[in-house]
């Protein structure tokens, strides 16, 4: 991916500093079209390599590491941009998944206060937990803390830390919850179910993700949901599900699963992954100043047209303003965020100079 | 790229996972764009189409005006001050890929970004796509690697893994 698709080189010396907080699609392609406006772009992400969900979520044999990287080091050696990784941006305190790979911890008001403009791409780095009785065994995990293992292992960043798993149990129908179950059959798992509360015409990824999953073996049950973890010795052995059936439309206009009474069964498991959603992370864990109103009860950061908190030098881009989406989106939140910064620094360059 | 030498652009449909970056910075960087689109063909398959820039373009021979043609890289362009908005390149596209714009009132479609190859640069679409699925270059190159690909699907590597 050349973010700096729109330049050869920079033009000119560098006119002012921006902080891009998140290196994932949406702050990479704000930061190529920023260094191709002659800008200096520092860009600071908690994780170790740059990419996002690309590099740590969304499994390799469908975006391989070098596409990624071609562009970051494109970045870095002929636009100067400079990567400050491990280091996490956050003002207050707030633990998201992932975190436990930052070495440095970073004030985002003194960013706020040091460049000319920020602009905030975090993403979604918490998930949505299943909220049944158990779920905190230490062998129910997010698809994200799955994935991002693996990833980490296949990186050589660190060892394992989740056992074997050869019974696994996924619940959820989106692109999560396909490549949860996908790596494990293809990283040995004997059994392997995905479980989704509505049916097969409802799932986020869509029917044919689905249907070439279970050609591969994976064992597809629709309309069902959670009910409790079967836990022994702080360990999931397995889950209880209740059948649902398909009622009225609810508010995102898919028919609501509703719960048949008696109708619980269990499925073996020695490892539970929860694919039922991403929550967006803004670097804003307290007051900070007055930005905590910003930032919505789904997590969510609100910018006005322009991606900016009005009046403020701050700006937010892709997964942390929309929800979880699709790369495509982030990249053209990035974008056009960034034509925003842009167009505000270059207004703020001509009102400098005297008349 | 040296002038004469013709260019193909390729999607590799195994590796495209229907993420849609071509198609936003496709929009992005052109006001009557995106010039290339996904469609959403069941089932959650969404893939990208775009113009194929024939090497015998049935839109250049139908154009009544000399409207649409073909730069020295082979890419299928119009000029839209000889467009009158007639749509006969729609008709003669086996792929439909000319669209009527609202805006100009002229036939629009993909030049293979051509302000940004004046300037030495790639197609946006090219450049973005994360699972290199849209690939671009001379023919015979296209073609080597198009078949390189095929065969690490037939033959096991897995040694090297
Ligand atoms: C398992 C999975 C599979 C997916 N599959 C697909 C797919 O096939 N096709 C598709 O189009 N989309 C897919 N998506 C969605 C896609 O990955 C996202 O929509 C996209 O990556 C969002 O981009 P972003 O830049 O907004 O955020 P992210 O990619 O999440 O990047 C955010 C970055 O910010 C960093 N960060 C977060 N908090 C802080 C902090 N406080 N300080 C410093 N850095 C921080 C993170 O480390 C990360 O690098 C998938 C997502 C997941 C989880």
């Amino acid at each position: 991916m050349k973010f700096a698709f729109l330049c050869r080189e920079r033009p000119g010396a560098a006119k002012q500093r921006v902080a891009v907080i998140g290196s994932g699609p949406a702050g990479l392609s704000a930061t190529g079209y920023l260094v191709c406006r002659g800008y200096e772009v520092d860009v600071y992400d908690k994780l170790p390599i740059p990419g996002g969900m690309m590099t740590f979520a969304i499994p390799k044999y469908r975006i391989p590491l070098d596409s990624i990287m071609e562009g970051v080091d494109e970045l870095k050696s002929k636009f100067s941009v400079q990567f400050n990784l491990a280091t996490k941006v956050i003002c207050g305190e707030r633990h998201d998944e992932g975190d436990e790979l930052a070495t440095n911890t970073v004030d985002l008001l003194k960013l706020v206060e040091g460049y000319d403009a920020v602009l905030i791409s975090t993403g979604t780095w918490r998930s949505r937990r299943l909220g049944v009785p158990g779920d905190d065994a230490k062998n129910v995990m997010s698809a994200l803390e799955f994935l991002l293992n693996l990833h980490m292992v296949d990186l050589g960043l660190r060892k394992s830390h989740i056992g074997s798993f050869k019974k696994v149990v996924v619940v959820g129908g989106g692109l999560s919850a396909i490549d949860a179950a996908e790596e494990s059959v293809l990283r040995g798992a004997q059994e392997v179910y995905l479980v989704y509360r509505r049916t097969i015409k409802e799932a986020p990824a869509g029917e044919y993700e689905v249907r070439r999953l279970m050609r591969m073996g994976v064992n597809w049950i629709e309309l069902a949901a959670p009910k409790s973890i079967v836990v022994e010795n702080g360990s999931a052995r397995g889950i209880v599900f209740q059948r649902m059936k398909l009622g009225e439309p609810d508010e995102t206009g898919r028919p609501r699963p509703v719960p048949i009474p008696g109708s619980e069964f269990t499925i073996e498991a020695d490892t539970v992954i929860a694919a039922i959603g991403e929550i967006p992370t803004p670097p804003i864990a307290s007051e900070c100043g007055d930005l905590a109103k910003y930032v919505g009860k789904d997590g969510r950061i609100s910018v006005d047209k322009n991606y900016r908190i009005s009046g403020r030098n701050i700006f937010a881009a892709g997964d942390v303003v929309t929800g979880p989406s699709k790369i495509g989106n982030a990249v053209g939140q990035g974008l056009r965020a960034a034509k925003e910064i842009d167009k505000f620094l270059s207004a703020r360059i001509l009102a400098a100079v005297p008349r | 790229m040296e002038a004469g030498s013709s260019l193909l652009r390729a999607i590799d449909y195994s590796k495209c996972i229907g993420c849609e970056t071509c198609e936003v910075v496709c929009g992005f960087i052109h006001e009557l764009g995106p010039f290339i689109k996904l469609y959403e063909l069941g089932g959650g398959v969404k893939k990208p189409i775009s113009c194929f820039h024939c090497s015998k373009a049935p839109c250049i021979e139908a154009c009544p005006t000399g409207a649409m043609r073909k730069d020295q890289y082979g890419a299928v362009y119009v000029e839209p001050s000889k467009c009158i908005g007639c749509m006969a390149c729609l008709y003669a596209c086996p792929f439909g890929i000319p669209e009527l714009s609202e805006v100009t009132k002229t036939s629009t479609k993909c030049d293979l970004c051509r302000d940004l190859r004046r300037e030495g640069l790639t197609p946006a679409c090219v450049a973005m796509c994360p699972t290199r699925a849209i690939i671009l270059g001379p023919p015979r190159a296209i073609g080597d690697e198009v078949k390189r690909r095929a065969l690490t699907k037939i033959v096991y590597l897995g040694e090297l893994k």
